[in-house]
């Protein structure tokens, strides 16, 4: 492959893994609070869908985007009540908010815009190159020239880690998924920790959302997450619940997502090639999963004995 | 008698209280989108069940229905969440079509072979999760991968080796002696697949319920360290749970494949096998509760295109209706906070026990 293609080819797996990043990010907040939350792809598109609406109706993407951030957050607090307060079984909870999406975005589509299928199309948030880095031979574009919201995630994964793993709140957030016992005798309450950590998780699945049709496309299709809420949940997993690895498992995922339309042009059909970024999931998963360890109290309800 | 009456009267306030709750709050959905109510549940419930034409499609949607919520509730029983019932359909789908366009021979031993080799199928494809969990991998994540998999090659074997001739994308029609028989009574389109829908329950319902294996699976499902205390082998248990489930879905399919559709075209029907997640949890993931909430659910979606007809209420709605009353069913205590302590008794079989560990 030629220089540039590599280039296009990297710059495209950027692309791709954002959304995911975003999404296993949610994830993280979430699970490491002690609730699952298969939800992030409804959420996802939902957020999608918000942001495209919002975008459109206000001329803004910058609306668009507080949108996307609101809807995600709703839902997030949605699938929180479910699972906190009324103890639903987080999976079901999840699961009714992924079904949710779908008809709901359906619903809106047709009662907005007037006909499913796409959105109109809206400004988007184009791609912005940093001076200098930019510049960094087959690299450089590839990273360096993109959307803001790329460098955004950038900026969350460090911030993220630290805040995690540095920090007061991190540590309450992460015993609260351990230990939650521990913490109720000290007097946190781990209703309000677990209600932040999953609010936190619609947040970002906002911003996953918001990337997707503001930024990867200019539009929002319906289902145009496509499976991404749950490969985000794999990459929290292959990358042990933690900021740097579910990145670098999105970055992975991403880049089979890439190869998918930008690869080299191979002699089997395209429905054996979409299949790859799938295969990968699972490959990692049963690879390398297997071993990893999810926060303790991860999937119950925490009843005060 | 009286104690199996008021048995499934309990049984029933569950589901039938996050029905009205949902039904609230999607009154207020269509409110908010400037639509008359009245009209809209009308069109909604008259469309479903209002004549025996529209019972019949009714009974067309509550068919696959079937098949897709025993799909989900079987391996529930063992504590496993099958999200993979789509994909399973796909392929029960594509494979008794193929079958029934490959396989020379008098219709019905055609239909019986390819409605055997689909559901043989549907089981391999179900076990792939099964023995991917002994590895690790947590059967939500993979069942979903597995799902866009099974849907690539289902529509590559449509568009490649099966493709048909007409404008249709997608396979061929299988030949007329190769569908499935109507029911004919007026009910349209209905076909003997609800008939053997019906017979699946009871099958799954005398497999889980009146087999020591059945036993073994619901233990393990229950209490899977006092199961392997006893010798139950937790992972062999739950592998055969989800094969099941696969091979249930895949039946579903090859019915869909054979009866309403006799081919498989691109994009073929989809979200059963989700609608089945729904179904199954509306009925309490027992075969008698499944087959009511197919036909709730059927009803749902038939009434939901006369809703949209005649009112212009989108029917995306029936899905979100759906999605609404599987949230109530699960928040136990949101109804318990309604009608008091009793609610934990009667949530049984609305939660799995354990986590992602």
């Amino acid at each position: 492959m030629s220089p540039d293609e590599i280039t296009a080819l990297l710059a495209s797996m950027v692309r791709n893994a954002t959304p995911l990043a975003f999404a296993a990010l949610g994830g993280l907040f979430s699970e490491r609070s002690g609730v699952i939350n298969i939800g992030l792809e409804g959420m996802m598109l939902m957020s999608a869908f918000g942001g495209a609406a919002g975008a459109h109706f206000s001329g803004s993407v910058w609306i668009g985007l507080l949108v996307a951030l609101l809807v995600g957050l709703l839902l997030g607090l949605l699938h929180a009540a479910a699972s906190i307060t009324f103890e639903a079984d987080q999976i079901i909870s999840g699961t009714a908010i992924n079904l949710l999406a779908l008809g709901g975005t359906g619903f809106l589509m047709v009662t907005l815009f007037g006909a499913g299928g796409t959105s109109p199309r809206i400004d988007s948030f184009g791609p912005i190159a940093i001076p200098g880095l930019s510049s960094i031979p087959v690299i450089g574009p590839a990273l360096f020239n993109q959307s803001i919201l790329v460098y955004l995630l950038y900026v969350m994964v460090p911030l993220c880690w630290y805040l995690l793993f540095r920090t007061p709140f991190g540590l309450r957030l992460r015993a609260v998924g351990e230990v939650p016992e521990a913490l109720d005798v000290a007097g946190v309450s781990v209703v309000r920790m677990r209600y932040l950590g999953v609010g936190l998780s619609g947040l970002f699945a906002g911003l996953g959302g918001a990337f997707l049709s503001m930024s990867l496309l200019s539009a929002f299709t319906e289902g145009m997450t496509n499976g991404r809420g749950f490969i985000a949940l794999a990459a929290l997993i292959f990358g042990r619940w933690n900021p740097i690895g579910a990145f670098g498992a999105a970055l992975l995922f991403g880049a089979a997502q890439a190869f998918v339309f930008r690869g080299p042009q191979l002699a089997i059909p395209q429905e054996f090639i979409e299949m790859i970024p799938y295969l990968l999931v699972i490959i990692a998963l049963v690879g390398f999963g297997g071993r990893a360890v999810a926060p303790a109290a991860v999937g119950k309800p925490y009843r005060k004995e | 008698m009286a104690g199996q009456v008021g048995k499934m009267g309990r049984a029933l306030i569950f589901p039938v209280i996050a029905i009205l709750l949902a039904f609230a709050v999607g009154a207020l959905v269509i409110l908010a989108s400037g639509n008359n109510v009245f009209a809209a549940y009308g069109a909604l419930l008259s469309g479903g069940f209002g004549s025996l034409q529209s019972f019949g499609r009714t009974v067309v949607n509550a068919t696959p229905l079937i098949f897709t919520g025993l799909a989900v509730a079987i391996p529930f029983r063992a504590g496993l969440f099958n999200i993979g019932g789509e994909g399973q359909f796909f392929i029960g789908a594509i494979t008794a079509v193929a079958v029934g366009i490959l396989l020379p021979g008098p219709g019905p031993l055609v239909i019986i072979a390819a409605l055997v080799i689909a559901g043989l199928a549907g089981f391999a494809w179900g076990a792939i999760p099964g023995v991917l969990k002994i590895f690790g991998a947590h059967e939500v994540i993979t069942t979903i991968m597995l799902n866009f998999i099974a849907i690539n090659l289902t529509y590559w074997i449509a568009q490649g080796p099966l493709v048909g001739e007409g404008l249709v994308p997608g396979t061929d029609f299988v030949p007329e002696t190769v569908r499935i028989a109507k029911l004919g009574m007026g009910l349209g389109g209905a076909h003997l697949g609800f008939v053997l829908g019906i017979l699946a329950a009871v099958v799954a319902y005398l497999l889980i319920w009146r087999t020591t294996k059945g036993y073994e699976i619901r233990a393990v499902g229950l209490s899977p360290g006092a199961a392997r205390y006893s010798g139950m082998s937790v992972a062999a248990n739950g592998f055969l749970a989800i094969a099941l489930g696969g091979m249930f879905a895949a039946f579903g399919g090859g019915l869909e494949g054979l009866g309403t559709f006799g081919k498989v075209s691109v994009p073929f029907i989809t979200n059963l096998g989700f609608n089945g997640i729904g179904v199954a949890l509306l009925g309490r993931n027992h075969p008698a509760g499944i087959v009511l909430g197919a036909l709730f659910f059927g009803g749902l979606a038939a009434g939901a295109q006369q809703m949209q007809f005649a009112t212009g209420v989108p029917l995306d709605l029936s899905d979100v209706l759906l999605a609404i009353v599987l949230l109530f069913v699960t928040a136990t205590r949101l109804v318990e906070m309604l009608i008091g302590r009793r609610a934990r008794a009667l949530a049984a079989g609305t939660k799995l026990e354990g986590g992602l560990a």
